[in-house]
């Protein structure tokens, strides 16, 4: 069964891709062709039901055909605003915070409603380019799961409620100086809240501010880093494209530094990430051997010996190599240690303020941590509690008993965007406003600051943190607007205030705020380092990390991140306990089992994945998952890994121990669906020698029974570069924002109907210790030679004259043969009403220029065909040909290390024409002679000969 | 005629049919002699009924109760283009603004009614909720006259700009006491123009112009519902033919899905 797809593999005697180890077992032994049950009937419905309802709805459905179209109505202005033109987007910079930092924003505004989130390419945070979590803001914005009103102990109350109690509360407040009043918030980026918390703490010289963060117990990595600069890298487990929320930076100028002369990048972590998957040497430790294996390294460096891991010399030689030019970056979920020992090695190679910076810290008062709260608490020391976006409730250690805790505070206020675990236990909840209806300002962490400005009214009655700080200090104005503008107003600038305050607004940064010198080192992060008691040091280690998608669980709530399949495990709507092939052979665990983890006297059931490229002895689990108040959508997905969170050491430690039980889990992953059938999809060079000649890896066959067509100019085709891909899937929520994408729940993703237009593909290479990790976005190829097109009964997917593969909604069927017949696996089918079409506010999100799908039609990438068509009326309109870049599909918009160009194929000076020469170019699955307008560059791989 | 009849008896088991293949025992007759004639005379009557029922569906489609053709559509305030336009000479683009640079010609705020009528005809009841929406800031709610499906996306200012006048689509509204469709604006019709542009093409100057399409456009409709070929060049066409090489109307393109819908 298995010989035809072994016969197709290009380059015999190559070690294989696949994508798990069941499809390992595939292609080695030769397993089903499809999945088990593929050819089950799903369903309770009886044939002989089906038939009948689908006759009823036949009849139904032409009967319904026969209605006229509804009355619109078309509702002018009253006074138009001076700016905007119906059926005009337009532009507006803003910023929003993640983990403290500010990421500059552009944000496309259709008749007043923010439909489309990019990166400000004048912020040094993003230049242009976004992520995951910035591409996912925009549905938080209109979740109908937000919190839509007021609370007081659990019943709508109103603001004027609140006033009177504040008046209230601030005369005690007043009485005591403060005392034992706290302040809770997460990582805080706007200068002005830091001002007016600074004002509170002056007012009340007793209060105390904590800050907690469960996602970003530090600043973001990559902030200080200039990847560009550095040409070799070793990571200690640094995950700078994807540790909590992915830096668009870090990717972009690692990006640059591989297209220039590739570099070459040495990670040691524990559990594959992003970074790892681009790595050059990639090796797979458990956080103990981590720890020696970066003092063996810093030792190397220092003076040169006899290394008991061949490793480590060979490293240090080449950092030593590269003085100046290398940069050794330790993670921040790391011990102190291993932060000391990275720090070290940078002063030691002159790397700091060459390849490293380090930031300065934001002005003003420092914040407490969250155990000295959670003791006061306990203590009963705190008598009001105003907590600020986060949710303890749920995102803090075991130990602490922050629920306990908080029933001994007799005022407790939560302002939030959600009615979370905490709201439900404070006494007022406050909804908070998204960050595109309120007013604020952001600092980067390189200084750099941006105001942040709405872009539609708040959508329920909610309020900005300045707003309800305002209040908390009786302080006018009250209004947000004025709030952060008399705070810049009363900032020193030069010039005057209206004309700068304008500018700042339009150009979304303020100028000359952000520095980049190298001001004297900080000391070490404070982080208490993880005890270790004897008893556990024989054990498995455990690892607590933040999700990649859903961070410390504040996004569960938002369904694109949930459905987004993880890296590697392709893992949607849940998560899992990751461990190696060898330490589940040697537990006799199996992939599936649901086992208890038990670690330092707590107990969490959670489903076992085997994961290859895991190092062996440890165990790693994401947070975020297992809440039980988001909403509707993140409620009850996965298991609560705070459960096993302590304090004392938060990302885990040694004294794990795994119980197998009988319960099995079937986990909602896509990484078996669309298969590749072992055809090799990933080209991989070696810097340096010869590239494989395309002759011989896929001989030609041009033969063909469809007639040739001459495209003319422009022909639309797009390369994605394998090489500088970092497999974050920026592009995929980019293109589910801006194409009306639906998500269609776990459920159906068990079935394989998932509806991501471009997908990234994960593969591993080599063996199943250590294998390569490997990634690969798929959008639609379109073909020249469309399978798809020669089987559609009523021609609905059809070439135009631009070569691009056209699919026509209103003339599909639903037949479902194009999506039989495409060799990748590109095409989507709506088998039910998956758009949300009721939720007025998720109405309000859609793209206007793309059409919103129903139930029985295929759709697929239009290579954002609304945006062409645009730039084509535009070009039209000035009578000139399109210009070369002037055409963006939203993924290559997204993506940050500019990984894909789109361009046309037939323009001899287009930058996609020109990588089509490049002898990295591939097509995938050339041998089909489908002649796709996707291709791809090969990734290529600059191993140290001492090593390799 | 006759082959079908037997065909259609032995298919329903036809009496005689029976009584001669039926050997041995005689079965009892199904159905009653008068049966064939029914049979006869059903059967030029279902092909009748179908044409009928085809015929109808047809017409009723292209009538003026399915298209809306020449039906004017009640809006809150009776706006006359005819006084405007034909009486006052106010161009299209006063109150469209947006023709020519957006998707949607744009329909006026209030601020541009009142520009005038806070002048003239102030106290005139017909303007009541013009007034009303002025001094409440609530907005006015029309009524749209051309609507196309929603996986249709139309471009004003394209067409503007490529030479398309406002009359070749909206008709004389220098005309209409009340606003409403000329045209089908059925896919057809759409087809029609996108796949012989130079018989709509005009110059610049007269796309905003209130007049009858030129004569040849009018021709040219008669004949390209004829389905007479696009490739024909009778001369009345030249001039369009001129505008539509200078404007470098890629006409290939023109027919694709991808123009219109996505």
């Amino acid at each position: 069964m298995s010989t035809p797809y072994r016969a197709s593999v290009p380059t015999p005697g190559a070690s294989p891709q696949w994508r798990s180890l069941d499809d390992l077992a595939r292609l080695e032994g030769g397993g089903d062709e499809f999945p088990a049950d593929a050819s089950e009937w799903p369903d309770a419905l009886s044939r002989r039901r089906f038939l009948q309802l689908m006759a009823g709805s036949l009849a139904l459905a032409g009967t319904g055909a026969c209605t006229r179209q509804p009355r619109e109505e078309i509702v002018p202005y009253v006074r138009q605003p001076e700016a905007l033109q119906p059926g005009q987007p337009l532009y507006f910079a803003t910023a929003m915070e993640l983990g403290g930092e500010a990421f500059g924003l552009l944000v496309r505004s259709d008749s007043g409603r923010p439909t489309k989130i990019e990166g400000n390419p004048a912020h040094p945070a993003t230049l242009g380019r976004s992520s995951v979590h910035m591409q996912a803001a925009l549905l938080t914005l209109y979740d109908p799961g937000r919190s839509q009103g007021l609370m007081k102990s659990g019943s709508p109350a109103t603001w004027e409620d609140l006033l009177g109690t504040l008046t209230e509360q601030r005369a005690r407040w007043q009485e005591r100086a403060g005392a034992g009043l706290r302040l809770l918030t997460r990582r805080i980026a706007s200068p002005t809240l830091r001002e007016q918390i600074a004002r509170l703490l002056t007012k009340y010289p007793q209060a105390q501010w904590h800050e907690h963060d469960a996602a970003f117990p530090a600043p973001p990595l990559p902030a200080g880093l200039r990847l560009e600069r550095a040409e070799v890298i070793v990571s200690l487990d640094a995950d700078f494209f994807g540790s909590g929320a992915l830096h668009p930076r870090a990717a972009f100028d690692f990006a640059k530094r591989r297209r220039a002369d590739h570099g070459r990048l040495y990670v040691v972590e524990s559990t594959p990430s992003l970074t790892g998957a681009m790595a050059d040497h990639r090796r797979a430790l458990r956080p103990g051997e981590l720890a020696d294996f970066a003092r063996g390294l810093a030792r190397a460096v220092r003076e040169p010996g006899a290394e008991a891991d061949p490793w480590i010399p060979a490293i240090a030689r080449d950092l030593t190599e590269h003085r100046g030019r290398s940069l050794v970056v330790a993670g921040e979920f790391q011990s102190p240690e291993v932060q000391a020992s990275a720090r070290e090695l940078n002063e030691a190679l002159g790397n700091v303020g060459q390849t490293i910076d380090n930031l300065p810290p934001a002005p003003g008062p420092r914040a407490a941590a969250l155990p000295e709260l959670a003791r006061a608490m306990h203590s009963g020391e705190v008598e009001a509690l105003l907590i600020f976006g986060a949710n303890p409730a749920y995102d803090s250690p075991a130990d602490l008993d922050f629920n306990a805790a908080l029933e001994k505070v007799p005022f407790t206020l939560h302002h939030g965007i959600y009615f979370d675990e905490t709201a439900g236990r404070c006494a007022w909840h406050v909804p908070e406003s998204h960050f595109l209806e309120s007013w604020s300002d952001a600092r980067a962490l390189d200084g750099t600051v941006s105001i942040v400005q709405p872009l539609i009214e708040p959508l329920y009655p909610s309020k900005s943190a300045h707003e309800l700080f305002a209040a908390l200090l009786g302080e006018l104005p009250a209004d947000g607007y004025e709030i952060v503008r008399s705070a810049w107003q009363q900032r020193p600038g030069g010039g005057g205030f209206e004309s700068a305050w304008r500018k700042t607004l339009h150009d979304g940064i303020a100028p000359q705020t952000g520095t980049v010198s190298a001001p004297p080192a900080q000391g070490a992060t404070t982080q208490i380092p993880p005890t270790e008691p004897a008893a556990f040091q024989a054990s498995l280690e455990l690892i607590i990390r933040p999700d990649p998608h859903l961070l410390d669980g504040r996004l569960a709530e938002n369904a694109w991140l949930q459905e987004l399949p993880k890296p590697f495990t392709k893992l949607t709507w849940g998560n899992a306990a990751h461990l190696s092939p060898r330490t589940a052979e040697r537990l006799g665990l199996a992939h599936g089992d649901v086992a208890e983890l038990r670690y330092r006297g707590r107990t969490v059931r959670a489903p076992l994945w085997i994961l290859p490229g895991h190092a062996d002895e440890c165990v790693t689990i994401h947070l975020g998952h297992g809440r039980n108040c988001a909403g509707s959508v993140g409620s009850g997905c996965g298991f609560n890994a705070f459960a096993l969170q302590t304090s004392e050491a938060p990302w885990g430690g040694r004294g794990l121990e795994i119980h197998k039980t009988r319960e099995r889990h079937v986990f909602a992953t896509t990484q078996e669906h669309q298969r590749m059938e072992g055809r090799e999809p990933v080209r991989v060079e070696t810097l340096g020698k010869p590239t494989t000649p395309p002759a011989e890896a896929a001989p030609a066959r041009e033969e063909t029974l469809y007639p040739n067509i001459d495209y003319g100019r422009p022909s639309w085709g797009m390369v994605i570069d394998l090489n500088t891909c970092i497999g974050c899937s920026a592009c995929t929520i980019a293109c589910q924002a801006e194409n009306n994408i639906p998500v269609v729940g776990r459920e159906q993703v068990l079935r394989g109907r998932e509806m991501h237009w471009i997908r990234v593909d994960a593969y591993f290479a080599g063996s199943v210790e250590a294998p390569q990790l490997l990634h690969q976005p798929v959008p639609c190829m379109h073909c020249e030679n469309a399978p798809c097109e020669a089987v559609c009964p009523v021609a609905a997917t059809v070439h135009d004259h631009e070569g691009l593969n056209v699919m026509v909604y209103n003339r599909c069927i639903g037949t479902r043969y194009c999506s039989n017949n495409c060799p990748y696996k590109v095409r989507r089918f709506n088998f039910l009403s998956y758009n949300d079409t009721h939720a007025p506010q998720l109405a309000l999100m859609r793209n206007p220029e793309v059409s919103v799908r129903m139930r029985g039609v295929m759709e697929k990438c239009t290579y954002c065909i609304q945006r062409i068509s645009a730039a084509r009326i535009e070009a039209e309109k000035e009578a000139r040909p399109i210009r070369d870049g002037e055409v963006v599909p939203a993924c290559a918009q997204a993506c940050p290390a500019e990984a894909i160009t789109f361009g046309d194929i037939h323009d001899p000076e287009s930058r996609v024409a020109a990588l089509r020469q490049s002898p990295r170019h591939y097509a995938l699955l050339a041998e089909l002679n489908t002649r796709p307008h996707t291709t791809y560059l090969a990734r290529v791989r600059n191993p140290n000969p001492e090593i390799a | 005629m006759g082959q079908i009849v037997c065909a259609w008896q032995a298919a329903i088991g036809g009496a005689r049919g029976l009584r001669v293949n039926s050997g041995f025992a005689r079965m009892a007759q199904l159905f009653p002699q008068y049966t064939n004639t029914l049979a006869r005379i059903a059967l030029p009557c279902l092909a009748l009924g179908f044409s009928v029922v085809a015929w109808a569906v047809h017409a009723a489609w292209f009538s003026s109760y399915a298209t809306e053709v020449n039906t004017p559509v009640e809006q809150p305030v009776p706006f006359s283009h005819q006084h405007h336009v034909a009486g006052l000479g106010i161009d299209c683009r006063y109150c469209h603004t947006s023709v020519e640079t957006s998707a949607f010609a744009g329909l006026p705020p209030t601020e541009t009614c009142m520009t005038c009528h806070s002048q003239v005809w102030r106290d005139a009841p017909i303007l009541g909720p013009v007034r009303e929406s002025w001094t409440t800031g609530r907005r006015l709610r029309w009524k749209r006259v051309h609507d196309l499906p929603d996986y249709v996306y139309f471009n004003h200012s394209i067409h503007v700009q490529e030479g398309i006048a406002c009359v070749s689509c909206h008709g004389r509204v220098d005309r209409m006491p009340l606003m409403a469709k000329q045209h089908s604006l059925y896919m057809r019709w759409c087809l029609d123009c996108h796949r012989a542009p130079e018989r709509h093409v005009q110059p610049m100057s007269e796309v905003f112009v209130m007049r009858d399409e030129p004569a040849q456009a009018a021709a040219a409709s008669r004949l390209a519902s004829r389905g007479e070929l696009r490739g024909e060049s009778p001369p009345i066409f030249e001039r369009g033919r001129q505008a539509v090489r200078e404007k470098a109307v890629r006409d290939t393109r023109l027919e694709d899905c991808s123009i219109c819908h996505r």
